[in-house]
């Protein structure tokens, strides 16, 4: 193997390939998230509410990322868990206009964090809708869901418009850089 | 509901595989052989299911191996088929793991991932997870996503949450009529599986449907049929229209050729006219044996064989291409046929004898199964001088073959020794050979039961036959048929030449068996003491030994059974004012479970008055239990070839049936039952309830017995009664009613109406009139909603007669003149009529059923050309009178006959009253 191969490691066959899992309460936004991220010709018109979970697939800074976009309603989210084995990242979708459901938010998320097989797998989380006037800043976001007391694995927030893909190549980046740090690691 | 539904769709679906049944049948022996030489035949021989689910990890791996998965989900397939049981949790973890496959496009293993989600059964909870991503599958280009989907889609909402259907209604329907035959197949097997748990909406499909049947495809077509037949299931009218007219127009697919006349078949067999047979059916069945594939052929031949009450002639036909089948290359057909004449010969022997050459060439045929059956339809059409030889040759390879196969053999020699009784010496050396040899539970079961069956009716096999079962059971591994055996000792046993020789027998189990069976042995034993005074010392000496068993149910027999005996020893004929030969040699006239029940009644509240069998009382719900276990019972002697007791069976039965009634609580009080009449229809068969009425009569009382068949599917009617106006009989009084709680769609309950005789002998008509609680049910659910209150409803029923003939037992008396002229002419009394009938004979039965008395001295049959006749009739009346008349009979014109009819008994108003109640 090549010294320039050796340098940019994604490109091994199979190391550029990763699964994540996008997750969060219904109506965050997370099927809107993820269409912004698929090729223009694949992208769908309007996103409907999803019924149990969908396979997407897009390629975002030369990683080929395969992402289960689950459902967020009520009685999908105990089946989360059997998709979080051997998952490269998490995309967490805050819908930062939904103050009542905050709290909801934050206990799935605990549930999840609990999870032994996602220790030190990187979380990205959007605080969605920015656009929205009620919109609640990250900073915001990061006090409700007392974010700052993940210490066992990476993670990062970024304010989003999902419908504009307003600071989401900016998240993905992040994840896709830390994905990396860790297929190299191994 | 569900049960019948079922019934129907596995028929569906047989009809797809039986021909690879039969060939799988056929070819067992050869598998099992090849099996023996070459152990590890399959690649998956010896497969661990832990091993495989830790394969199954690699599902959750980035990227998806194809051909691995492949492999495991194979593997999964393959621990399933072969009865492995995944645990939930083992469940949940493939599941989970095979729907992130759903990502790969590799057409094999998507085909694998729907198989496995389809056979895994997972859980309603986690299902729903794949519901959506299956929908949009059904929507692909792909024909085999599409397909597929259906199919998983289909049996997913079946099993889990069948209103699901409402979202993808669309969709099937759609597919039903899908140019890609794959797709409109897998709607069509969709729709049958639905069908059973969301029929309205499948019901819905009918046109679609329609067209799907005119598919060139034939599984499409066949798989249409299949629907067409599920969706109008409950309407008798409609599918003998649908199968009538596609029987006009042939089908392109043999399967749904195959499957039409199966239902041609069920459509002549359930035809309501009964009796005749519906042409154009039976032309159709004889035409398809002309088709040009051999399935339909078989088919048709094997419909037409087991037509009930099929006659000579028309079995001829399907005889002839069976007999061409036999001498077929091909062993799935040969066995096919050879089966089915099997199962001809034990009803019509002549029609298979034309066969008989063929089937001797199968003799020696490879296949065993096939030279088992060829030489056990030999044995029941053969003649008497070929037994021994086919018996040789069976005797040969007897170890060879399969226990169901010897099951057969041994079903065929039951029929020769009551056919060839001369030959039982034959076939009892026979029978108690493979007796002696290695042999499963049935297979055993089937040789004990033979010998007694043949013990029973060739009484010359009788010593040869208990000598038998006595060295069977020095050696028998089964309590079961020791326990059986040993009753049968006990009762034949003592009526043999040297009883003496059995003791020894029986006492060595007393000796060496378990307790169940030492328990027997105790019973048989006593059974020779009570019959045999010589052997009664040393009986009581034997029961003695057993006092001390270590099993309480041994112990208490001998302690009984030495009171017993000891008491006939001092002169006695029982003990307690318990006859001891009533009590052991005679059945208990109660059914075992109503006993029980009683017992426990009587624990639970002890009273001072001792516990009798007199005091047991029987809940109407047993009595139906008794009916049908009754009616099973009945409908497998029939099937066992055994014509004569299935049909006396029934009879019998009844008359137990009526003695138990007085047992049930409300009615105690009635005594002895006198009589019971035929049963009367109060409404056509066919119209919503169909009620009958069975009159029992006590000697104050009439107790009315109302069945009621409720034939909607979608109600339940619960707290059913019959109200009868009795105020314009008089004499009659309404005393009380037992309603029936419930009667569903197609289970016929009983319901009892129970009146008081006042005075004399009331006869006349009354009106009836059913009542009950309509609650409607929903077909589907099979069951009215929770909150469903219901509403009463009535239905006028036809009336119910109360003739003299009601209060009259046939008996017939020995001699007829003695009998007439030791009663003398005390109490006679002479009536002569002119009677409106047409003939002799029409006058004379409607007399006989007037009178309902019992025609003597084969007085029953006038000639045909006879102008006058006398029969001779005797009875006995309610109360126990002897009644006996003499009627003669004259032709007086084209329209009219004269009667002269004369009645004595001891008692000049019954005399009257019979002779009365003619006019
Ligand atoms: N204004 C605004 N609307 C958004 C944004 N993101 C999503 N939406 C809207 O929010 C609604 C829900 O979006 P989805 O993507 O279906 O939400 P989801 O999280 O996938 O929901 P489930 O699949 O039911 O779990 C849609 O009507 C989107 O148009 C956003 O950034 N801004
Ligand atoms: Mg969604």
């Amino acid at each position: 193997m090549g010294l320039f191969k050796r340098l940019f490691g994604q490109i091994t066959p199979g190391k550029n390939k990763v699964r994540i899992l996008c997750i969060g309460l219904d109506n965050s936004g997370k099927s809107t998230v993820i269409n912004w991220l698929k090729p223009k010709k694949a992208m769908a018109q309007d996103v409907v509410p999803t019924v149990g979970f969908s396979v997407e697939e897009f390629t975002k800074n030369g990683l080929s990322f395969t992402v289960f976009d689950m459902s967020g309603q009520g009685r999908y989210r105990n089946l989360w868990e059997h998709y979080y084995k051997e998952v490269g990242g998490i995309i967490f979708c805050i819908d930062s206009t939904d103050h009542i459901r905050m709290c909801v938010a934050k206990d799935e998320l605990d549930a999840l964090l609990e999870h032994e097989e996602l220790r030190s797998v990187p979380i990205l989380f959007f605080a969605n809708k920015m656009d929205l006037p009620q919109a609640v800043g990250p900073v915001q976001c990061v006090q409700n869901l007392e974010l700052s007391k993940i210490t066992d694995k990476p993670w990062h927030i970024a304010a989003s418009n999902a419908l504009t893909g307003e600071g989401i190549d900016e998240g993905i980046t992040w994840l896709g850089t830390q994905m990396g740090r860790a297929a190299r690691a191994k | 509901m569900a049960q019948s539904s079922s019934g129907a769709s596995d028929m569906a679906q047989q009809g797809a595989q039986w021909l690879q049944g039969l060939k799988e049948t056929a070819m067992s022996m050869t598998q099992r052989e090849k099996k023996d030489e070459d152990e590890g035949y399959s690649p998956f021989h010896g497969l661990q299911k832990s091993a495989v689910l830790q394969e199954c990890r690699c599902f959750n791996d980035r990227e998806i191996n194809a051909r691995r998965c492949i492999t495991i989900l194979t593997k999964i397939l393959w621990l399933l088929s072969q009865g492995d049981k995944l645990t939930r949790l083992e469940t949940t973890e493939v599941f989970f793991g095979v729907t992130k496959l759903l990502q790969a496009k590799d057409q094999q293993l998507r085909r694998l991932i729907y198989l496995v989600l389809k056979e895994l059964k997972p859980s309603p909870e986690e299902v729903i997870i794949v519901v959506a991503t299956l929908t949009k599958d059904m929507n692909s280009k792909m024909d085999l996503y599409r397909a597929n989907a259906i199919r998983v889609l289909g049996a997913i909402i079946a099993a889990t949450d069948p209103t699901l259907l409402a979202q993808i209604e669309r969709h099937l329907k759609q597919a039903l009529v899908d140019r890609n035959c794959f797709v409109a197949a897998s709607a069509l097997v969709s729709g049958i599986h639905l069908m059973h748990v969301n029929g309205e909406v499948v019901r819905r499909w009918v046109n679609e449907v329609q067209t799907a049947l005119q598919s060139d495809n034939q599984s499409v077509q066949y798989h249409a049929l299949a629907l067409l037949h599920q969706i109008k299931r409950q309407d008798r009218l409609a599918i003998s229209k649908v199968v009538a007219s596609l029987t006009r127009t042939p089908l392109k697919s043999a399967l749904a050729q195959c499957l039409l006349i199966r239902f041609a078949k069920k459509v002549m067999e359930e035809d309501p006219s009964g009796e005749t047979r519906d042409r154009a059916l039976f032309d159709y069945l004889e035409a398809s044996l002309r088709h040009k594939s051999d399935m339909v052929i078989y088919e048709a031949a094997s419909a037409i064989c087991s037509l009930t009450n099929v006659t000579q002639r028309e079995l001829s036909p399907a005889i002839t291409v069976l007999q061409l089948f036999l001498c077929s290359a091909k062993p799935c057909l040969r066995f096919s046929a050879v089966r089915t004449l099997n199962k001809v010969a034990m009803v019509h022997p002549i029609a298979v004898t034309p066969c008989n050459m063929d089937m001797e060439g199968l003799i020696n045929d490879g296949n065993r199964s096939i030279a088992t059956l060829a030489i056990t339809t030999l044995l029941k059409t053969g003649s008497e001088s070929g037994v021994e030889r086919l018996m040789k040759q069976i005797t040969s390879f007897m170890s060879e073959i399969a226990d169901e196969f010897k099951i057969v053999v041994v079903d065929a020699i039951r029929a020769m020794c009551l056919k060839f009784p001369q030959k039982h010496r034959v076939l009892m050396t026979f029978l108690s050979n493979v007796l002696r040899e290695e042999g499963g539970f049935a297979y055993k079961k089937a040789i004990v039961d033979t010998i007694l069956i043949v013990i029973g009716k060739v009484p010359e096999a009788k010593e040869a036959g208990l000598a038998h079962l006595c060295e069977f059971i020095e050696d028998c591994e089964f309590t079961l048929l020791s326990t059986q055996i040993l009753h049968l000792l006990g009762m034949q046993g003592p009526s043999t030449q040297d009883p003496a020789k059995y003791i020894r027998f029986i006492y060595n189990r007393v000796v060496l068996e378990n307790a169940t069976v030492r328990a027997s042995a105790v019973s048989a034993l006593a059974k020779f003491g009570i019959q045999l005074n010589y052997l009664r010392p040393s009986i009581i000496l034997l029961l003695q030994r057993c006092l001390f068993d270590n099993d309480d149910e041994v112990r208490d027999r001998a302690t009984f059974l030495v009171a017993l005996l000891k008491g006939i020893e001092g002169g006695g004929v029982g003990i307690g004012g318990l006859n001891a030969r009533q009590l052991l040699m005679e059945p208990l006239g109660l059914p075992l479970h109503a006993i029980e029940i009683s017992c426990k009644e009587y624990l639970a509240k002890p009273s001072d008055v001792p516990f009798t069998l007199a005091n047991v009382t029987v809940a109407p719900e047993m009595l139906q239990k008794e009916r049908k276990a009754a009616a099973t019972k009945a409908a497998t002697a029939a099937a066992a070839d055994n014509p004569t007791t299935a049909r006396a069976a029934p009879e019998r039965h009844v008359e137990a049936e009526a003695d138990l009634l007085s047992k049930l609580p409300q009615f105690v009080h009635l005594g002895q039952r006198f009589s019971s009449s035929k049963r009367a229809a109060l409404s056509e068969s066919g119209t919503e309830y169909e009620v009958s009425c069975l009159k029992h009569v006590y000697s104050s009382h009439l107790l009315l017995q109302f069945s009621v068949n409720n034939t909607l599917e979608d109600q339940l009617l619960e707290n059913v009664t019959v109200a009868v106006d009795v105020s314009s009989t008089p004499g009659l009084a309404f005393e009380s009613e037992l309603p029936c709680s419930a009667v569903p769609f197609g289970q016929p309950g009983d319901t009892f109406c129970c009146l008081r005789r006042v005075e004399g002998l009331p006869i006349g008509s009354f009106g009836c009139t059913l009542k009950f609680l309509v609650k409607d049910v929903d077909p589907a659910k099979g069951m009215p909603e929770e909150d469903e209150t219901g509403y009463d409803d009535e239905y006028h029923l036809e009336e119910l007669e109360i003739a003299a003939a009601d209060f009259m037992k046939r008996v017939p008396v020995v001699d007829f003149r003695e009998a007439w002229d030791t009663i003398g002419g005390g109490c006679e009394v002479v009536e002569t009529f002119s009677l409106s009938y047409n003939s002799l004979k029409q006058a004379m039965d409607a007399v006989i059923d007037y009178l309902g008395m019992q025609i003597c001295e084969n007085t029953g049959n006038p000639a045909e050309s006879a102008r006058t006749h006398t029969v001779l009739l005797s009875g006995v009346f309610l109360g126990g009178v002897q009644v006996f008349a003499i009627v003669n009979l004259r032709t007086d014109s084209a329209k009219s006959v004269g009667m002269r009819l004369t009645v004595r008994s001891a008692e000049m108003g019954i005399s009257q009253f019979v002779a009365s109640s003619v006019a």
